[in-house]
């Protein structure tokens, strides 16, 4: 086997510590049919040049370059091996220069090191193998599943770019959370003038028609990997079809009533109604809980009501489709912490209680009080408390904050001042967390308002709602330790956000892990915060860590992003050959193997009683290599034949 | 059995073997080189893409070879590139280190680290604390009574076949 070794000179740089004459009377010495070739800057125009003209010339089987660190140059070399017709994965550096010329003061062990180096990269060279990239079939289309901001603002992304998605939803309506809110932080935005525009464009727009909308639908069961997933979709029957006008004939023919979930529960909503007011698409569904003919009761007041035949369809049933989709965008949003856990705030049991979303709605115009902010005995409050920090900044329950909760809460200073003029506002907070661009103005705006009071509460455990005449009253410790009491017509907590509800059963069927508040794991917090540690699978919105509108889009867009540069319409995957495979003969079926994959790329053949790597999901680190007991996972370019021959060259 | 460079009177130069990530590690002892801080050159590298790859059988291979020390470095916790495999080599060293010390091997001889892509000067130090360590104990020495397990004394292999086995150790 002829090694052709290259030596860079760099400009003196190596060889002011390394004698190359020496280097090269000891390699050829070792192996006659080697050669070596000197080439001063290796990685400049002229050098890489002379380095292909020689290895064209030479045709060596395999190559050696002692130069810079391989982290530097690798990539270009390998590519010029190739250019020269030989297998780029014949090449093996040793870095030569940052590791021993400029760091080794002694001229005689340097060129030593050198020596053995380059033997320790000979041996090892010669048992590397030809490795090629591979290319596998993909599908371009897209799953989005959640369709608040996050959902749809990647599905847009995508639809706009020519990609086909689906967009699933387990609500009637889109928009998420965002469209139940009067007015956004800081701008004091109306959400639904915000997020309007985006839910047309995904309904009717230009690009509406690379969209396929399914509410009322959850992802049942998702296979497969990276490019080629297979996704069966569960949807529950509307028994409304899509000629529907909206014009609400059929909601005041219902019978049937129950409490309004999209109002938090606060005003009723017929068995068949629209999910709230300004709800896109317009139309209304059946709440199959409330429906008495899910009772076993006859009734079709509704259908007969409707002035468009065939519209209402009562005898729809439950269908599961099933979809090929490349990637999977995963946008499910979150939920808020249960307040009602904490005893003494009262939630769930003292009247005029409530949580920021129910707020939020008894604030919204098209809430259940039309936007009039009023208690349950239909006054204006004279006073409200907002307690921040519900359930966060607290060890015993969420240590997180959730980042958000004080700029609305400063939404809900501003809007109660603004709506109700001269009301006195609490903030009873742990820590008031502000933020990014635009998060001081508002405290600003808030202390200015000086019907506003702050108060630092010691610990949450130490303040306790109790009903005071017609309103409450709030006894707490301040962070001085001194015993305080206000009295309230109306208490707004400020719950931790958390993982949504169906998170726990996503995380199963696409088998994504997540943190103590039920937050999906990312690649990467910093770096990769859109894309899950599955290969394939994007991460966009709350679902992954609390977030606010602005960074939920920015998140949508990422993830879409991400899809758009990896997964090419009518471009083959590469798989780049550095990965593990097993040796089937050998594997006994252990799954130590699976235990430790990051990537979840190894699964176990049960009926073969084998594991099995996928090489699209192996990032080839070769932790599995080493965990096998079996020696039954070979790990391409990083084998135990090729680094074995390299530690006992280095120790010869 | 003497070291060779013992044996030629030579002062003691330890032999070790260093496994390098890729990704953190190896670009601390590039940040090194950059720095152009010298640091004795007894370690010779193995880059491997993780540490997670270090399998404990290369360094057994190593002790085997006439390796006097092995160092292995890793990405800090946290800053894995393939997310955990730093908490694997961790786990893995700790086992190993019982192992060696059954075999007559000093843990100084077998060092696990953390070095980040930004810590040459962390590099240059913990290449200056392993040379010294394994100066201090000197040329590893895996002589039959260290390597065998303590067996009753049943059918044992000749002298002759004892001797020649005396660095097997995997």
């Amino acid at each position: 086997m002829k090694i052709g070794v290259y030596l860079c000179q760099c400009g003196g740089n190596v060889t002011a510590a390394i004698s190359y004459d020496r280097v090269s009377e000891a390699l050829l010495c070792g192996d006659p049919q080697a050669y070596t070739e000197r080439v001063d800057f290796l990685c400049s125009a002229e050098g890489k040049e002379a380095f292909l003209e020689s290895l064209k010339a030479k045709h060596p089987d395999r190559v050696v370059v002692a130069a810079c660190s391989p982290r530097e140059y690798e990539t270009l070399f390998r590519q010029i091996l190739a250019d020269a017709g030989i297998n780029s994965y014949y090449l093996q550096m040793v870095n030569v220069r940052e590791q021993i010329a400029w760091v080794t003061a002694d001229p005689a062990r340097a060129t030593e090191k050198a020596i053995t180096g380059l033997r320790a990269a000979m041996a090892r060279v010669r048992r590397q193998e030809a490795l090629e990239s591979r290319e596998v079939e993909a599908s371009s289309e897209v799953l989005v599943i959640g369709a608040g901001t996050a959902g749809l603002q990647a599905a847009l992304t995508l639809a706009e770019a020519g990609r086909k998605v689906m967009l699933v939803e387990k609500s009637p309506a889109i928009g998420g959370k965002t469209v139940l809110y009067e007015e956004l932080f800081p701008t004091m935005e109306c959400g639904p003038c915000l997020l309007e525009p985006v839910e047309a464009e995904v309904l009717h727009g230009d690009y509406a028609h690379n969209i396929e909308l399914l509410l009322l639908s959850e992802v049942a069961e998702l296979n497969g990997y990276f490019g080629n997933f297979t996704a069966k979709i569960r949807q529950r029957p509307r028994c409304v079809g899509e000629q529907c006008i909206g014009c609400g004939l059929c909601v005041e023919a219902c019978p049937a009533s129950s409490p309004n979930p999209f109002n938090c529960g606060i005003s009723e909503k017929k068995a068949m109604s629209l999910p709230f007011l300004g709800a896109l698409p317009n139309a209304p569904y059946i709440d199959q809980n409330v429906c008495v003919r899910a009772q076993g009761r006859q009734c079709q007041a509704c259908a007969d009501a409707c002035p468009i035949p065939g519209t209402v369809r009562l005898d729809e049933q439950e269908r599961t489709l099933e979809r090929k989709v490349g990637a999977v965008i995963v946008a499910i949003g979150s939920k808020l912490y249960d307040s009602g856990e904490i005893p003494f705030l009262g939630y769930g049991k003292i009247e005029n209680v409530y949580s920021s979303l129910e707020f939020e709605r008894i604030a919204a115009a098209n809430g259940p009080t039309g936007g009039h902010i009023v208690t349950k005995a239909g006054k204006a409050p004279a006073s409200l408390a907002i307690v921040h920090c519900v359930g966060s900044l607290d060890a015993a329950r969420n240590p997180h904050c959730s980042g958000i909760c004080c700029s609305y809460a400063l939404k809900f200073n501003r809007m109660v001042e603004h709506k109700l003029p001269g009301t006195r506002v609490y903030h009873l907070y742990r820590e008031l967390v502000v933020a990014g661009k635009d998060g001081f103005t508002m405290l600003d705006h808030a202390r200015e308002n000086h019907n506003s009071v702050f108060i630092r509460y010691r610990n949450i455990d130490e303040l306790a709602v109790s009903t005071a005449g017609e309103g409450q009253r709030i006894v707490y410790t301040d962070a001085g330790g001194t015993k305080g009491a206000i009295d309230t017509d109306m208490v707004v907590l400020c719950p931790a956000m958390l993982g949504a509800e169906d998170s726990d059963r996503l995380a199963v069927i696409a088998e994504l892990g997540r943190n103590q508040a039920g937050f999906f794991d990312e690649l990467n917090g910093r770096l990769h915060a859109a894309q899950s540690k599955v290969k394939g699978i994007y991460l966009a919105g709350s679902c992954q860590a609390p977030m606010d509108i602005r960074e939920a889009t920015s998140q949508g867009m990422a993830a879409a992003g991400y899809i758009l540069s990896s997964l090419v319409e009518g471009k083959k995957l590469t798989v780049d050959p550095i990965f593990a495979s097993v040796i089937e003969e050998r594997c006994s079926g252990c799954q130590i193997c699976g235990g430790v994959c990051p990537y979840k790329a190894i699964t176990f053949l049960a009926e073969e009683r084998v594991s099995s790597i996928n090489p699209l999901l192996c990032h080839g680190c070769g932790t599995c290599v080493s965990a096998c007991p079996a020696g039954a996972i070979k790990g391409n370019h990083f084998t135990n034949d090729q680094i074995l021959a390299e530690i006992e060259a280095i120790l010869q | 059995m003497t070291h060779p460079q013992a044996a030629q009177g030579k002062a003691f130069e330890p032999k070790i073997v260093g496994f390098l990530c890729n990704w953190c590690s190896y670009a601390g002892a590039d940040k090194a080189g950059s720095a152009q801080t010298p640091y004795p050159p007894n370690v010779n590298v193995i880059r491997v893409m993780c540490s997670g790859r270090v399998d404990p059988q290369f360094i057994l291979r190593a002790f085997q070879s006439g390796a006097d020390g092995v160092l292995v470095l890793a990405c800090h916790p946290g800053d894995c590139h393939y997310k955990e495999g730093n908490y694997r080599a961790a786990q893995r060293h700790r086992i190993l280190l019982r192992l060696l010390a059954q075999f007559g091997i000093a843990p100084d001889r077998c060092r696990f680290d953390y070095v980040s892509a930004a810590e040459g000067e962390k590099f240059v130090r913990v290449i200056h604390e392993c040379v010294t360590a394994v100066n201090a104990l000197g040329p590893l020495h895996l002589t039959a009574e260290k390597t065998t397990l303590p067996v009753k004394e049943t059918k044992r292999a000749p002298a002759t076949a004892g001797a020649k086995q005396s660095r097997k150790v995997a």
